[in-house]
C-alpha cells in the first residue's frame, strides 16, 4: 500500500472537516474521492501534501502513511522533494508573473542539481504542444486550459511518482476535460499513481480503478468503479439520477 | 554649463547610490512577504558600525594596510550584516507569521525592530559619534572642469554592479524564481518542494548584506557614524522603492537614482534647505500620476 489514511479526523480552526475517513492508494493505482462541495476531498488532499500553516487543516487524530511511515511530521516540502507527491490544487495557482517554462523549472527546484532536465521538459511539451508555443509567455496569458496543463506539468518536473489532483477538469471546455483525462490515463499506464479528486463524478469513474464518496466527513460508499456506477445510491446523489 | 551638469550628474549617481542600495532591500522583503520592512534603515545604520568596528579591528589591532583592510571589510560587514537580517525576521517576524499575524502587526514590529536597533546602539554605544577610519587615500580627479574622486566612482560602480549581480539572480536563478514565485502565489510554493522560509531568509540576508555594503561606502564617503544616521536615509530609500515600484529591482535603484538626482538638482538651484521638501513634492507628483509606482504592475487582487 503506497498511501494510507486511517481514521483521519480533521479540523479547519473550530470546524471539523473529517469525521474519521479511511482510504487508501496502491501503487500504480487511480482512485477517485467523489462528493459534493464542502464534503471535505480538498481538506483530505490539503493534509496529504501537508501545507504549511495557517492554510494547513489540523489533524486531530488518526493517521497518514506514506508506504507504512506516518507522514504527519513531514515538512510540505519534504512531501515533494523525499516521497515524490505532488499536487495539482485546485485552482491551478500557477506562478502567473513567470513564463511558462519558469514555471517548469522551478518545479525542480528540489531535486538533486546538475541534473539534466532537457527531455523532461521535452516529455511535458510533448504531452502539451500548446504549452511548448508559449514556453516563453508570462504564464498568466495562457488560457484556463493551458494553464491546467501547465499545473499538470509542473507537478510533473517535480519528479513525482504520485501525483494528487484537485478538480482539474473545473472550468474548463469539455473537449479540453477530455484531453486532460486522456493525459492521466496515459501518464498512469506509464506508472504514475494518482488520486483524483472531482466533481464530474463519472468521468472520474469512467478514469479510476476505484472510488470513496465522500459525504459531508464521511466515507459513505467506496468499491470499484463499476460498483459505484451501479450503485443506485450513489447514482440518486452523484451521477445524476 | 555642459560640466556643470556631468558634474551634478556624478554628484547624482554617487548619491541615489546609497539610496539605490538600501531600497533593494525593502523592495525584495516587499516581494516575497508583502512587508514593508522599516527596521531596514537601520540595518544600514548596523552595517555602518559593524565596518566601523571590522576596519578599525583590521587597522588597529591587526596593523593591516588600508586596502587590505578594505578588500576584508567589505565581505565581512556584508555577512555579519546579513545576519542581523536574518535574526530579525527569525526573531521578530516568523514568529507572527506563524500564528498568521495581520500584516499590520508585522509592520509594527518592523518598526519597533528600527527603533530598538537605534537605541540599542545608543544605550551600549553611547551618544558620541564615531569616526570612521579612512581606508583609501582619496584622490581628487579634474578632467575638463569635472571633478571627482576616486571613492566616488567606486560607489557609482559598486551600485551599478550590484544591479546587475541582483537582477540576475532574481530572473536566472532557481532561487530568484522562487522568490518571484512567492510574490505571486505563496500557495503554490511549498507543493514545488521549496521551503518558503529558506527563500525569505536568503531574501532577508540579501537585502540586509547590501545595506551593509551601503553602509561601508556610506561611512567611508561621510565618516561620520550616529546611530540615528539610518533613520532620515531608510525613509527615503523606502520611498525611492515605492517610487520606483516595489517588489521590483529596477524600480528600486531607478528610484534611488531619481531621488538623488532630484536632491543634488535642487540643491544646485534652490537653498539647500528646500532639498527634502521640493525632493518629495516631485515624487509624490510621480505618484500620484503613476500610483503603482514606475516599474509597478497593478496586482489584480485574486480570491
Amino acid at each position: 500500500m503506497l498511501l494510507s489514511v486511517e481514521n483521519l479526523i480533521v479540523k479547519y480552526g473550530n470546524i471539523q472537516a473529517l469525521h474519521g475517513i479511511s482510504f487508501h492508494v496502491n501503487e500504480g493505482e487511480i482512485v477517485t474521492l467523489i462528493g459534493a462541495n464542502g464534503a471535505g476531498k480538498t481538506t483530505s488532499l490539503h493534509s496529504i501534501t501537508r501545507l504549511p500553516p495557517p492554510e494547513a487543516p489540523k489533524v486531530v487524530s488518526g493517521d497518514i502513511k506514506f508506504k507504512g511511515q506516518s507522514i504527519l511530521k513531514t515538512s510540505p516540502s519534504a512531501v515533494v522533494k523525499d516521497l515524490k507527491v505532488a499536487l495539482v490544487p485546485e485552482g491551478r495557482h500557477i506562478f502567473g508573473n513567470l513564463t511558462v517554462m519558469e514555471n517548469l523549472i522551478l518545479a525542480t527546484y528540489a531535486r538533486e542539481k546538475g541534473t539534466d532536465f532537457s527531455g523532461e521538459y521535452h516529455r511535458i511539451f510533448e504531452l502539451f504542444p500548446r504549452l511548448k508555443e508559449r514556453r516563453d509567455q508570462r504564464s498568466e496569458s495562457l488560457s484556463g486550459g493551458e494553464q491546467q496543463m501547465l499545473a499538470v506539468g509542473r507537478a510533473l518536473m517535480t519528479g513525482c511518482t504520485f501525483l494528487l489532483l484537485d478538480e482539474p477538469s473545473m472550468g474548463l471546455a469539455p473537449v479540453l476535460k477530455y484531453e486532460v483525462f486522456r493525459t492521466l490515463k496515459r501518464l498512469n499506464e506509464e506508472g504514475m499513481t494518482i488520486l483524483l479528486i472531482e466533481q464530474n463524478a463519472n468521468l472520474a469513474l469512467q478514469l479510476a480503478g476505484r472510488g470513496y464518496v465522500l459525504d459531508t466527513g464521511q466515507i459513505a460508499a467506496h468499491g470499484t468503479s463499476e460498483e459505484l456506477l451501479g450503485n443506485p445510491e450513489v447514482k440518486k446523489a452523484y451521477l445524476g439520477g | 554649463m555642459i560640466e556643470t551638469i556631468i558634474q551634478n550628474l556624478i554628484n547624482a549617481l554617487q548619491w541615489g547610490s546609497f539610496y539605490a542600495l538600501i531600497a533593494l532591500g525593502y523592495t525584495m522583503v516587499y516581494g516575497v512577504l508583502t512587508l514593508i520592512n522599516f527596521a531596514h534603515g537601520d540595518v544600514f545604520m548596523v552595517g555602518a558600525y559593524i565596518a566601523f568596528f571590522v576596519a578599525t579591528f583590521i587597522l588597529t589591532v591587526l596593523g593591516l594596510p588600508g586596502w587590505i583592510a578594505l578588500a576584508l571589510t567589505i565581505p565581512v560587514t556584508m555577512i555579519l550584516t546579513s545576519m542581523v537580517g536574518v535574526s530579525l525576521e527569525r526573531i521578530a517576524y516568523r514568529p507572527l507569521r506563524r500564528k498568521g499575524a495581520h500584516r499590520l502587526y508585522v509592520v509594527i514590529t518592523a518598526l519597533m525592530c528600527g527603533l530598538i536597533l537605534e537605541h540599542a546602539n545608543l544605550a551600549i554605544l553611547g551618544a558620541s559619534r564615531k569616526a570612521f577610519p579612512s581606508l583609501i587615500v582619496e584622490h581628487v580627479y579634474t578632467v575638463g572642469g569635472v571633478s571627482f574622486t576616486n571613492l566616488k566612482i567606486a560607489v557609482i560602480v559598486t551600485a551599478i554592479l550590484s544591479f546587475f549581480i541582483l537582477q540576475w539572480i532574481v530572473t536566472q536563478t532557481k532561487v530568484g524564481m522562487a522568490m518571484r514565485a512567492i510574490s505571486y502565489d505563496k500557495f503554490a510554493v511549498p507543493l514545488m518542494g521549496i521551503p518558503i522560509d529558506s527563500i525569505i531568509v536568503i531574501t532577508f540576508a540579501l537585502g540586509s548584506s547590501f545595506a551593509g555594503l551601503a553602509g561601508l561606502l556610506f561611512a567611508m564617503s561621510y565618516p561620520v557614524l550616529e546611530p540615528y544616521m539610518g533613520a532620515l536615509i531608510g525613509w527615503k530609500a523606502f520611498i525611492a522603492a515605492v517610487v520606483g515600484g516595489i517588489g521590483d529591482i529596477r524600480g528600486a535603484f531607478l528610484g534611488g537614482f531619481l531621488l538623488g538626482a532630484v536632491e543634488i538638482l535642487v540643491v544646485a538651484v534652490f537653498p539647500s534647505t528646500y532639498r527634502d521638501l521640493i525632493a518629495f513634492t516631485v515624487l509624490l507628483i510621480i505618484l500620484s500620476l503613476k500610483p503603482t509606482g514606475l516599474f509597478g504592475i497593478a496586482k489584480t487582487t485574486k480570491i
